[in-house]
């Protein structure tokens, strides 16, 4: 059975059809929830809040986009609601002093892929994506991470294009910088 | 010179994607051309490239008791 008959019986209350849709969703909602809040246990909240918040509101649910982008949006605002909830202080790009000069970077080609295992990359990884507003972090994993366009990216987080455009670019180097201070320790 | 995981051609092209230019437009085309003798800006793209690239490995799997917890939430049943 296709997407969208599941989704109509789902809205009918037909449970089977529901545990199909989340079954099929659930571990996308976990990863994307996790790579926003770097936290395995707010993660699995933010899971159970996005599937309460889709069996409530399915009946909204036009079909004119992929469930997989609605659900996308009803993550992108639980995470958000949780962040401003902790009122945690996040970097502010207002100053405009984003990257370092990228004369300093050094040369990214003898990087090496480390394979993602390594414990200490990813407390890395870690660090750096957790100092960056969730804002931020919403459109850098979306765009760049889950490889939706730029347009997608927009609808889902309800920015303009360029809006997009300025907060993946400042988001990109910020995490560029990040990396590149703490390999170079 | 050393050989890189990505092209100057995906790089540009990927430039261009991203400011909505056309492959062959007249500022995608200027855009290749300073690419190909600026090795600044191809190791900004190698970087960038490679900090987007370990993001999208950091993957979990869903452990088997978050799962049984929501399909307990919302009164589902997974046969």
């Amino acid at each position: 059975m296709n997407e969208k008959d599941l989704v109509e019986k789902a809205k009918k209350g037909n449970k089977q059809a529901l545990a199909e849709l989340v079954k099929s969703h659930e571990m996308t909602v976990y990863n994307f929830a996790f790579k926003i809040c770097r936290n395995k246990d707010q993660a699995e909240n933010i899971m159970q809040e996005t599937f309460l918040s889709m069996v409530k509101s399915l009946h909204q649910f036009d079909g004119n986009s992929k469930l997989s982008t609605w659900l996308y949006r009803i993550v992108s605002n639980h995470c958000l609601m949780a962040y401003r909830k902790m009122k945690k202080h996040f970097i502010s790009f207002d100053d405009e002093k984003v990257s370092e000069n990228d004369n300093k970077i050094g040369d990214w080609s003898t990087v090496p892929s480390f394979a993602i295992e390594n414990q200490e990359l990813k407390d890395i990884l870690d660090n750096a994506i957790g100092k960056l507003s969730p804002d931020y972090r919403i459109v850098f994993i979306l765009r760049d991470v889950n490889g939706f366009s730029t347009e997608e990216t927009g609808n889902i987080t309800n920015l303009s294009i360029p809006a997009v455009k300025s907060r993946l670019y400042r988001a990109r180097t910020f995490l560029r910088d990040e990396i590149n201070m703490a390999f170079k320790k | 010179m050393k050989k890189q995981k990505i092209t100057c051609k995906e790089v540009s092209d990927h430039i261009c994607e991203s400011l909505g230019e056309e492959l062959d437009s007249p500022r995608c085309i200027a855009i290749k051309k300073h690419l190909n003798s600026c090795p600044n800006c191809q190791n900004y793209f190698t970087s960038i490239e490679k900090t987007i690239d370990f993001y999208k490995k950091y993957n979990l799997e869903l452990p088997k008791d978050s799962h049984n917890k929501l399909i307990n939430l919302l009164n589902l049943s997974c046969e």
